[in-house]
């Protein structure tokens, strides 16, 4: 096991290089002239500001020397700077990344939470309407396409009853709390400012359901089955005749050793997070990452699309070897080739 | 006020645990805007903050709230009125520009504003050969006579040249500042100059606000500058939130999350009603136009100027109007919009199908050809390019012209109108100034104009004209009243040309929420956010 | 590995029997590509022609409304089968082709190009699929053929690794030995003997893809990288609805019809999987 795990940590680098050598390609094998994305028309057809521009963003170098520097920078946490903001793409990166943690975990919060609690309940009437419609459910959010369901529940919940906030993070009136975690619910907490506090959350409802739904139908799942297979287990017979109540016996014994298994499904569901976060953030005006790739791709801003594929490489590389190691943890007879 | 629960602070965390499980139904409504800060809903398209260097709409908002220049437009959207200048003279020869800069004039650091820095701000503006810098490509040599007198001379006479500096470019910046913050002026700026990064993030002016802190795509804040030295504004901070469509800044200025919505459509406002809510239709110089390029790479057949003319005469204006902006605009005879010198009387456009049908088969097109149409995908004031296009096609089909509908991204379609041009395109023009030079210099077919080299004009016999370069050459040395005829020959001139074919005069939705004043529209600078007030 | 990047699938409600959701599955999928093939002699709108008045809702004329240029939304709806189901074909079966091929020669021979291949399937799915998509698309320039390659580039790697591994386990049968022992070629023994036996994971496979496929194809144009204007395509129909936010009909009909596209592939692709490889969950 110790050996699989060293394996999986040394291959990490080896992966890293041929993650960022592709983005590389991808940003720089591209049709059309990066220069269009930076230097307006009147621009275009003056060869000295054509010729200023190329040796401000090093466009005069060769590719192989471009690799070289973009390797050399990537090393030092630098991804360049974004055409589009005349940012540093990494400073860029840090100021949204906040927001997306921030949704993408709550979105997980209540996928699990929910999901815990219907898969509990699908276990315990298993096949009785309860479970069935936990499946439905289930099934239908992994196959409804996320933007549209987030614009649907825009309209319905926001627009048409009005009991939540539209798009955004916060009111634009209110001023954000001082940023200390970035994550504008804890700020605002950790600020006392209880309005704001109030206002984060309302906005961050809508888009944490819709993300959480995929998720929620997998961990229910997951939840379900580890937990009819506990329950068939002897310790649970003997609970139960020995008298304690239902509620208790599927709390206390029943679930609690149905999680640890069921927990390792959690990292698996972050390419689901991944691909809706993207979405869910462009319909909701979210300010994360992902508004960020799609705004990137949009203005064909390569130094910007390259950081946020890399990164997203990153983390989802990360999920994925913690998972592993979680699984192994979770089931240490299983063995690992 | 939207119905729901307020949040008390003992009440917060336990309601927010509820809330996260999606079981809590009503959260507290939006607040209306806090004290006298002014909130504006708007889509930015800011390119950068460096005034020297910035070249979009939003630009003009920031640098006109930030900065000074040495004369604005006022609030007549026509004359200029004195700003860091308080006075100036014009040589005989109409080539030697000396403005006295007001005594009162300081940095929002308490610095005076002095002659080095305007040579250092239009020099730079001209030297980094970016964004606007074509308003300043005519300066040969600026002079400080002394701290308060600056003189710029000309290489020729450019009656424009007044209204040139009164563009939001021509922002008078902090030289000291600037420099010590790797801002160049020199001939050399192009390759010397790392202001970019500072200037991202401070601001260096004289403006009634100064910058106070800017994330891209979330929001940019201004707050009152302390040091101003006109009249204070009335609010104490202005906001500008990134909110990306017209429904939703609806939804925003709807609910009170913001005082001003900037880009509400006309059929979004139309959809709407709300008792807090003032939506007024303002005309303005802002149009949306098609344009041919009998230099295109892609056409199959010889664009001739019969052909150019029957295409225009095929396009249902009227119909435009309504497809676009549900009736919300103008009609729009040529490439210089109505209320610029020399518009008055011109022809407005109509669709003749029988004469467009007849100058194809005159033309030995009588079955009509193919055009393909890439045009940047984007929503400009309100009308969806998409969306125009969409009935363009339709139009043209009438007369069996089959148009092959492109959209690309801003940065796609620049790459290719400026290389193999597009032989069908739509895009949009908003003043940088007020003068109906910057529109002859940029539509007419003439030597150097930006629209001369997208159609071909080098390559392809008999575009260039003439009569439009007399013209030009004319108004040089003309007096302001003969300049206003010599332009409405101009526009003529344009029309003719049938390269540049405008289509929506799109009126502006102004949408705030009542109390807001000082909301209107200006040819500078869209909103002078300092004329602002909230009760 | 046991990690992987493709999402877990989920089973249709088990109350429906083995049987029915394979049946409620191929009837969905029968009727699309049935519309695929033939929608243009039924009798609806023309789906590109102003039809009616702009942003109607829906009425007894148009079920589903109008849109911003007064085009039928039903009509635009089901001329949308037109695309998606033939780019859902077109990308499976490049991915199953090209994913299978490399996945075959990676198992079957091995040794230093095997290596590589393989390396090049992690580093894919090092990615996560839509940014890669979208890295790839952006780079290609928007159209939905583009977008086809995007995905493509993102389905191939997790067919090299299945196939691989039918291969690895196949390759040391009995029968395959005897093949090899009596002397046939191994390309032959591959063709005839070893990639036989794999199909029915890749089939199982290919069918759920095929609404994965739906789904990101309709995402990559909601975003503005895959079909544009006016083309009928779902996603850019969404994207179209969304800029007329109050006027919802215009993005209900076809974000209904990708829901019920992707469920019905979902419910064919577990009957399947029941049906013929029964011991697998």
């Amino acid at each position: 096991m110790a050996r699989y795990l060293l394996r999986r940590l040394l291959a990490m680098p080896l992966l890293l290089l041929g993650v960022a050598t592709a983005a590389f390609l991808l940003g720089n094998v591209v049709k059309g002239d990066p220069l269009a994305s930076i230097l307006n028309e009147r621009q275009m057809n003056n060869p000295e500001v054509v010729a200023a521009a190329k040796a401000r963003w090093g466009l005069d170098r060769s590719m192989p020397e471009r690799y070289a520097i973009y390797l050399g920078n990537l090393a030092q946490g630098d991804f360049g700077t974004s055409f589009r903001t005349k940012r540093p793409v990494m400073r860029d990166l840090l100021d949204r990344l906040p927001a997306t943690l921030e949704l993408v975990f709550s979105a997980m919060l209540f996928g699990s939470v929910t999901g815990i609690a219907l898969g509990v309940a699908a276990a315990h009437w298993q096949n009785g309407p309860a479970d069935h419609g936990a499946r439905l459910l289930a099934l239908i959010g992994s196959s409804v396409p996320v933007f549209w369901s987030s614009l649907i529940a825009l309209y319905v919940f926001s627009v048409q009853l009005g009991w939540l906030p539209g798009a955004g993070r916060l009111d634009a009136a209110i001023r954000p709390p001082e940023s200390v975690t970035g994550f504008l619910t804890v700020d605002a907490a950790l600020a006392g400012d209880w309005h704001a506090f109030g206002n984060a959350l309302g906005h961050l409802v809508l888009p944490s359901v819709m993300l959480g739904w995929a998720v929620l139908g997998i961990i229910s799942r997951m939840i379900r089955a580890s937990m009819l297979d506990v329950m068939q287990q002897d310790y649970i017979m003997t609970a139960r005749a020995k008298g304690a109540g239902t509620l208790r016996v599927l709390l206390r014994h029943a679930l609690r050793n149905a999680l640890v298994p069921a927990l390792t499904i959690i990292g698996f569901t972050f390419a689901y997070l991944i691909t809706g976060a993207i979405l869910t953030e462009t319909v909701f005006s979210w300010p994360g990452i992902g508004s960020y790739a799609v705004d990137a791709a949009r203005a064909l801003d390569h130094p910007a699309i390259i950081g946020v594929t890399v990164l997203g490489a990153l983390a989802f590389l990360t999920a994925n070897l913690l998972t592993d190691i979680a699984y192994v943890f979770a089931n240490p007879r299983i063995r690992l080739g | 006020m939207q119905p729901g629960l307020r949040f008390s602070p003992a009440a917060g965390p336990a309601l927010a645990a509820l809330a996260l499980l999606g079981l809590g139904a009503g959260l507290p409504g939006p607040a209306a805007a806090q004290d006298d800060t002014i909130v504006i809903a708007r889509d930015n398209d800011f390119n950068t903050l460096d005034p020297s260097r910035s070249w979009c709409d939003s630009c003009q908002i920031y640098l006109t709230a930030v900065y000074d220049q040495l004369v604005r437009v006022g609030a007549d959207n026509e004359t200029l009125e004195p700003r860091i200048a308080s006075g100036w003279t014009i040589s005989e020869d109409g080539t030697r520009y000396t403005f006295t800069l007001d005594p009162d004039a300081v940095f929002s650091d308490g610095s005076p504003v002095e002659a080095k820095d305007v040579a250092f701000s239009l020099l730079r503006l001209k030297n980094l050969k970016a964004g606007a810098s074509f308003l300043a490509d005519g300066i040969a040599a600026i002079d400080a006579v002394d701290a308060r007198t600056v003189a710029v001379t000309l290489t020729a006479p450019d009656p424009e040249f007044l209204g040139k500096v009164s563009s939001p470019y021509g922002a008078i910046i902090n030289a000291d500042l600037a420099a010590e913050h790797g801002a160049t002026a020199g001939a050399d700026a192009a390759e010397t100059d790392r202001g970019e990064e500072w200037l991202l993030e401070n601001s260096a002016g004289s403006g009634a606000y100064v910058l106070e802190s800017y994330r891209p795509d979330d929001e940019l804040r201004l707050a009152a500058n302390p040091n101003y030295w006109r009249a204070a504004p009335d609010a104490s901070a202005i906001v500008i939130r990134e909110v990306e469509d017209a429904v939703s800044q609806m939804q925003a200025l709807q609910s009170g999350a913001v005082d001003i919505a900037m880009q509400v459509d006309a059929d979004t406002a139309a959809t709407v009603s709300a008792p807090d809510v003032v939506t007024e239709l303002v005309p303005s110089f802002n149009f949306v136009y098609v344009a041919l390029s009998p230099g295109a790479k892609a056409l199959e057949v010889e664009l001739t100027r019969e052909l150019r003319e029957a295409v225009a005469l095929a396009i249902d204006y009227e119909g435009v109007l309504e497809f676009t902006t549900g009736g919300a605009a103008n009609l729009i005879a040529s490439p210089i919009p109505p209320g610029f010198p020399g518009t008055k009387g011109l022809p407005m456009p109509k669709q003749d199908l029988a004469r467009a049908k007849a100058l194809l088969a005159e033309a030995g097109q009588p079955d009509g050809f193919t055009l393909i149409a890439a045009y940047p995908e984007i929503n400009i004031y309100g009308v969806d390019l998409s969306i125009m296009m969409q009935k363009v096609q339709q139009d043209l089909a009438g007369i069996g012209v089959e148009v092959q509908l492109e959209p690309v991204t801003f940065p796609v379609w620049r790459e290719r109108v400026g290389g193999d041009h597009i032989p069908l395109t739509a895009v949009y023009f908003a003043p940088d100034y007020y003068g109906s030079g910057q529109y002859a210099g940029y539509f007419g077919m003439i030597p150097g104009a930006g629209w001369y080299g997208r159609a071909g004009g080098d390559e392809v016999p008999g575009l260039k004209n003439a009569a439009m370069m007399a013209l030009m050459e004319e108004v040089r040395t003309a007096s302001p009243e003969a300049a206003v005829d010599l332009y409405h020959r101009m526009a003529l001139e344009m029309i003719s040309d049938r390269v540049i074919i405008p289509l929506v005069n799109p009126s502006l939705v102004l949408a705030y929420r009542k109390g807001i004043s000082g909301m209107r529209y200006a040819v500078c600078c869209n909103l002078p956010l300092e004329e602002l007030v909230k009760e | 590995m046991i990690s992987g990047t493709r999402p877990l699938r989920l089973r249709p409600p088990a109350f429906l029997g083995a049987r029915l959701p394979l049946a409620i599955g191929l009837g969905v999928i029968l009727f699309w590509v049935l519309a695929a093939l033939t929608v243009q002699f039924w009798p609806l709108d023309p789906p590109l022609d102003m039809v009616g008045r702009r942003l109607k809702p829906p009425s007894a004329e148009h079920w589903l409304g109008t849109d911003a240029l007064g085009r039928d939304v039903l009509s635009r709806t089901l001329h949308g089968a037109r695309f998606s189901i033939p780019i859902a074909v077109v990308v499976v079966a490049a991915a199953v082709a090209l994913g299978g091929f490399l996945g075959a020669i990676a198992g079957f021979f091995g040794g230093l190009l095997g290596a590589a291949i393989m390396r090049l399937v992690d580093v894919t799915l090092a990615f996560p699929p839509i940014l890669l998509a979208m890295a790839v698309a952006a780079s290609l320039g928007p159209g939905l053929e583009n977008a086809a390659i995007a995905m493509i580039v993102v389905w191939w790697p997790l067919y090299a690794r299945l196939v691989r591994a039918q291969v690895l386990e196949v390759r040391e049968r009995e029968h395959v030995e005897a093949a090899v022992a009596a002397g046939a070629g191994p390309m032959r023994v591959l063709l005839r003997h070893v990639l036989p036996l794999c199909w029915t994971p890749v089939l199982v496979n290919a069918t759920m893809d095929f609404g994965q496929v739906v789904l990101l194809a309709a995402s990559l144009s909601f975003i503005g990288l895959g079909a544009t204007p006016p083309t009928p395509e779902w996603g850019a129909m969404i994207s179209d609805g969304a800029k007329y936010f109050y006027h919802w009909w215009i993005a209900f009909g076809p974000g209904m019809a990708i829901l019920i596209v992707v469920l019905g592939f979902n419910f064919a692709g577990d009957g399947l999987r029941d049906l013929l490889d029964p011991r697998t969950e």
